[in-house]
């Protein structure tokens, strides 16, 4: 995949990230224009007293698939970041690769890459206190990933006329692109120690960059041999929080 | 969420994990067909003047391929599935030999050559890589076969797609 391919994702999604933050701001922004026009209208401005959360975590299932599948790898950190009206701006990071190694028919390989996601996510649970954490969310991401590919040998089976002799092609290096809706839940256990799951529907962009081969795991990603993979996390991460307020905001009720 | 709420979360959690690993699985098995296949269609004039083929019903009738292998040939003979063949091309090679007769026990045999390209294509993991082939010649010689048309000169794993049609002289009949 080209450079300007990459560049075009990741311009959709921050103007799409863009457009969902300073929009939600903005319908904010209007309520609050039409209530100082119409006094006779008692509204609260709800003010955000739950501070700013900047929340890190690690994804526990990797290591135990690690352990499960010898001939794949891969290590996944997430981070969020808590903003305002519930919605948290998302990502993701990690590295890992594969060993292809078949017989009956050959085909020998190996990929690394390391990958980066980034999105948002929103509540859907209402908070019950400023100090309340544990969230139910849906999300998306654009996610991007530099995969190295090893040079490739295999041998083609022929009852008839003979396989052919191992043949070996160049290696590739090329980028994957895909978009990702994730939905889950997180709670948090101790003070600032929470714990939760998401499921993820992938959905590669460039199909293309794999026409010579699809590589059997990209990390961050899963299968490449499909343009749409599920997944599914486990992460356990630290809260830090600041900018608490402890009460609601009655200065703009209005007469 | 109450407490017992979120060890009932964390026992979820655990199973969800366990379900996930049962299906995690290495290589999958391969589904599709690992040779490229060549199709043939059996036809023949019904007349010397006749203009309009039919198609011709073979069961005594063989293909061989003439391999350099040793052990090979009439061990991997091919025989008619209705008025239909479905062959190989060598993939250690650009071209290829069958040996064809109408009726083993009575009749020659033709010989037809085929010339061809051929183009690496990767299927899945799972499969491997097959090789495809883009039909240039065929030369054959004419003691049962009248003619042989390529009606399809891209020979891939599509098994629905008939790539040649053979044409019985008419005196065989």
């Amino acid at each position: 995949m080209s450079i300007q391919r990459i560049y075009k994702y990741a311009f959709i999604l921050i103007t799409f990230s863009a457009l969902v933050t300073f929009g939600s701001k903005s319908v904010y922004a209007q309520a609050t224009d039409t209530t100082s026009a119409d006094t006779t209208v008692h509204k609260v401005k709800k003010k955000e007293t739950a501070g700013r959360q900047l929340c890190i975590g690690v994804n526990l299932v990797r290591p135990a698939l690690n352990f499960y599948t010898p001939d794949q790898f891969g290590y996944e950190f997430e981070w969020d970041y808590y903003t305002h009206n519930e919605f948290y701006l998302a990502g993701e990071g990690g590295w890992g690769g594969s060993w292809v190694n078949y017989t009956n028919p050959t085909l020998q390989y190996t990929t690394e890459n390391e990958f980066l996601t980034f999105g948002f996510n929103k509540s859907i649970l209402p908070r019950d206190r400023p100090t309340d954490w544990d969230m139910m969310f849906i999300g998306m991401r654009a996610g991007v990933a530099p995969v190295k590919r090893s040079p490739v040998s295999y041998t083609i089976l022929d009852s008839v006329w003979g396989n052919t002799p191992d043949t070996t092609t160049k290696g590739q290096n090329f980028a994957a692109v895909w978009a990702e809706l994730t939905g889950g839940m997180r709670v948090e256990l101790l003070k600032g120690l929470m714990a939760g799951w998401n499921f993820r529907a992938r959905f590669l962009l460039d199909a293309k960059s794999f026409s010579e081969l699809s590589p059997i795991y990209i990390a961050g990603y899963g299968r490449g041999d499909k343009n749409v993979a599920f997944d599914m996390n486990v992460y356990v991460s630290y809260g830090i929080r600041w900018r608490r307020r402890n009460s609601v905001d009655t200065s703009a009720l209005h007469k | 969420m109450t407490k017992p709420g979120k060890y009932l979360y964390i026992v979820l959690i655990a199973l969800s994990v366990v379900g996930w690993l049962a299906c995690t699985q290495t290589r999958q098995p391969c589904e599709t067909p690992l040779t490229a296949s060549l199709n043939i269609e059996m036809q023949h004039l019904p007349t010397d003047t006749a203009t309009i083929f039919v198609d011709t019903v073979l069961p005594g009738a063989e293909f061989i391929p003439i391999s350099h292998l040793p052990n090979k040939g009439p061990d991997t003979a091919i025989y008619p599935q209705g008025t239909n063949f479905t062959i190989s091309l060598s993939p250690v090679d650009t071209m290829c030999q069958w040996a064809f007769t109408t009726d083993s026990s009575h009749f020659g045999f033709d010989t037809m050559t085929f010339y061809y390209q051929r183009q690496v294509q990767f299927i899945s993991n799972a499969c491997g890589y097959v090789d495809f082939y883009n039909i240039d010649t065929v030369i054959t010689t004419r003691h049962n076969i009248d003619s042989v048309h390529i009606l399809n000169k891209s020979v891939t794993n599509n098994v629905n797609t008939t790539h040649l049609q053979i044409c019985i002289h008419p005196d065989y009949f």
